[in-house]
């Protein structure tokens, strides 16, 4: 995902996307996201799966960034998890092969916040799902025409680039 | 196809091209720079840094960092570093490289800018401050004015020697240490455990069953065994934990000599010992270029392999990273091997070329030592550096020895401006040092023979001229020097010791011109001190002694009764005692 294909699916997701399920879908994926240490290649592919899916991306960045600030604490439950796993003496061998294969160390998973997050994300990915979509059916009642008539979004949506770019998509 | 497809991508690869053909380099070597003044607290310059993808490669020429205590000086230079990274390792996010060479490696350099770094401040090393202070304050210039009425009419403050506040503490610290050590030997423990033995024993005897009883006894006997055995382990120790701690108080005599050292400067009267003369003499310089070594060797651990043998690393900044066995074995970094060349001194260089093998992060992956051996010979000079690095199994351990023969000394000045001051010119000089750190211990020793030199000592500073003459006199016609160092203690508390036969010629200098009236008030000081001292040391030794019969006594009464105890209970036990059933033939 290019830059400008960033920006482009953002506006979108302020404007368009905006389905209960997928503004759920973007909170619970951004969640996941948030929970991942930024520079491994395992938070790297969820963020081109959170581009190459139609979910909501404004509330998925939202998300992220919100997750993120709360890392220090999260991490307190996810790092003990991690350790848990990655010292079991059951799953020794998988991790053994995975440290040995070409490209996977990239991923992070032997930092145990990749395989704790991975988990906790795991388990919280539906409620957080559910709780996304409640808030979703909230916005599109409270906020979305306000958005919409935002001067912001309004702008974008007069100027050229964007009628050329989005050709009249959103 | 569409424009508004094609567009956005094609825009995207000219990005990124651009990012990596324009941005990356310069990024990079940016980001050299910053680490390396941020370690060096100094500027430093790279001419180029090119880097190539296929294959992963890293040429960087031109690297100057400068010296945080000379602005005008760099502290290292070299003309170019070179290597080629294995490209399968660096799919598992490991660097390595089979062959680097560094080329044109010099040091103390001359820079035409200054390298001093706005808003960064240098901390001072304590021991170049203390033989700094020491050196200046070796009192010389009013030795004339001896007089031992002065030292008489002198008064000692108790609250401001040294001794007398090491005296305090050590008193706190040995009541504090009774407690701890009183309290680990619980002897009530040892009295119950006798107590529930001497049950169980009575329990037995009761017991009609003998193959039972015999069973008891044999786990009662065991048990006695054990209780007196560990009783007597747990005595031993406190013992030892006692002796220990009042072994502490002979830093008060150590304590007492410095404070001698220091109202005799503040009198303004010269040391006559040889340690005090050497310390004086080449103290600062050898403190000096102790210290460079010491930052340096500081800035290497940071980078040096951690010793832990587990598998668990605080190396993410965010959790924790978890290790596991490799088949094949890469270290995350490792330079297989690297030349080095390049040359020593500024003034008539000599050139030297060696290689480093094994530069890793993970000796204990890699399974062996990091060795350096480079050599160097330029007419009758000769360099040889030898120096391991042993990280594979527990404890960091490194082992370096250097000789250079033959070096050129054009000019050497030992002492301080303020108290006496020798120029030493047109020597040659040999040095031979080795060092030794096993963890966090240092150990090593180096010693400097200068030949071929003449001394010029510069005694204005003397107003004595008895004391001056003889100073004078002392160099006069001597052609050579030894000065040896020895360095213990650990890496971030050195301790030098330093000899030089300079020193001995100082030392008969004072003694012959003054050395009565010396001794008359050294003697006199020193009095004054004990008597400062002395209350606070016979209440040190007194807490001691009476700690220690306390202790004594209370060890030998649970002495008596639990081995005494004990070996009764044994006795009963013995298979003598047991009623063996009659019977009738």
């Amino acid at each position: 995902m290019n830059p400008i294909g960033l920006l482009r699916q953002f506006i979108q997701g302020l404007t368009s996307d905006t389905d209960p399920r997928q503004i759920g879908a973007g909170i619970a994926l951004g969640f996941l996201i948030g929970l991942m240490p930024k520079a491994t290649l395992t938070a790297q592919l969820l963020i081109v799966l959170m581009m190459a899916t139609r979910v909501n991306i404004p509330m998925a960045l939202l998300s992220v960034l919100a997750v993120s600030l709360a890392n220090p604490l999260i991490d307190k439950l996810s790092d003990p998890i991690g350790y848990a796993l990655l010292t079991s003496q059951a799953l020794q061998p998988f991790w053994t092969k995975l440290y040995n294969m070409p490209v996977m160390p990239w991923t992070g998973f032997n930092n145990t916040v990749v395989p704790g997050g991975l988990a906790l994300g795991a388990v919280l990915l539906a409620p957080v799902y559910f709780a996304g979509k409640r808030f979703g059916v909230f916005y599109n009642e409270k906020f979305r025409e306000r958005v919409m008539n935002s001067k912001l979004v309004k702008g974008l949506k007069a100027s050229w680039v964007f009628d050329w770019y989005f050709k009249g998509a959103v | 196809m569409r424009k508004s497809y094609l567009l956005p991508r094609l825009i995207l690869l000219v990005l990124v091209w651009a990012f990596f053909f324009f941005a990356f380099d310069p990024l990079l070597k940016w980001g050299m720079i910053k680490g390396i003044e941020k370690g060096a607290k100094a500027k430093a310059e790279i001419a180029s840094l090119h880097t190539t993808f296929l294959p992963p490669s890293l040429k960087l020429t031109g690297l100057a960092v400068a010296d945080s205590k000379d602005a005008y000086r760099n502290i290292v230079e070299f003309s170019e570093l070179a290597f080629s990274a294995e490209g399968k390792p660096l799919l598992e996010k490991k660097l390595v490289v089979d062959n680097a060479s560094l080329t044109g490696l010099r040091f103390g350099t001359a820079r035409k800018t200054s390298g001093k770094l706005s808003f960064v401040k240098e901390e001072p090393s304590e021991l170049v401050e203390g033989l700094k202070e020491e050196s200046k304050a070796f009192a010389l210039d009013r030795a004339a004015d001896v007089k031992t009425d002065a030292v008489k009419d002198y008064k000692v403050d108790p609250a401001e020697l040294g001794s007398v506040k090491l005296a305090k503490q050590l008193e706190e610290n040995y009541q504090k240490d009774y407690k701890d050590i009183s309290a680990r030997v619980d002897t009530k423990k040892y009295e119950a455990a006798l107590d529930g033995l001497k049950a169980r024993y009575e329990k037995a005897r009761g017991e009609n069953n003998f193959a039972k009883q015999a069973k008891d006894y044999a786990a009662i006997g065991k048990d006695v065994k054990k209780l007196t055995s560990d009783f007597k382990k747990d005595k031993e120790e406190a013992e030892a934990a006692l002796a220990r701690a009042k072994d502490s108080f002979k830093a008060v005599d150590e304590a007492r000599k410095k404070d001698l050292a220091a109202v005799m400067s503040k009198m303004k009267l010269p040391s006559m010992d040889t340690q005090s003369i050497a310390r004086m003499l080449a103290g600062p310089l050898i403190a000096e270029h102790t210290a460079t070594g010491m930052k340096w060797m500081n800035m290497a651990r940071k980078y040096m392999p951690s010793n832990s043998k587990g598998v668990l690393k605080n190396e993410a900044t965010r959790g924790r990273a978890v290790h596991f066995p490799r088949t094949e074995s890469y270290p995350t970094f490792l330079v297989r091997k690297m030349s080095v060349s390049g040359e020593l001194g500024t003034e008539d260089p000599l050139d030297y070329k060696g290689a480093i093998e094994g530069l890793t992060t993970q000796p204990q992956v890699y399974g062996k030592p990091t060795t350096a051996v480079i050599k160097g010979a330029k007419g009758a000079r000769r360099l040889d550096l030898r120096a391991t690095l042993d990280a594979a199994s527990g404890e960091v351990k490194t082992d370096s020895r250097l000789l250079y023969t033959g070096m050129p000394v054009r000019q050497l000045q030992l002492g301080s401006p303020s108290s006496f001051m020798v120029d030493i010119t047109g020597a040659t000089g040999a040095f031979e040092g080795s060092l030794k750190t096993t963890g966090e211990q240092l150990s090593g020793k180096a010693a400097v023979r200068l030949t071929g030199a003449s001394f010029k000592p510069k005694a204005d500073n003397i107003k004595a001229a008895p004391l001056r003459s003889a100073v004078e006199a002392s160099f006069a016609g001597l052609t050579s020097a030894l000065i040896e160092t020895g360095i213990s203690g650990t890496v971030k508390d050195p301790k030098l010791s330093i000899n030089t036969d300079l020193a001995n010629a100082l030392s008969k200098a004072f003694s012959g011109a003054m050395g009565a009236e010396v001794k008359k008030a050294r003697e006199e000081a020193q009095k004054k001190i004990d008597e400062a001292l002395k209350p606070y040391r016979s209440k040190l030794d007194d807490t001691a002694a009476a700690r220690q019969a306390e202790l004594g006594g209370r060890l030998k009464d649970a002495e008596s009764k639990i081995t005494g105890g004990g070996e009764g209970l044994l006795k009963n036990l013995t298979p003598g005692k047991l009623k063996l059933p009659k019977f009738k033939l």
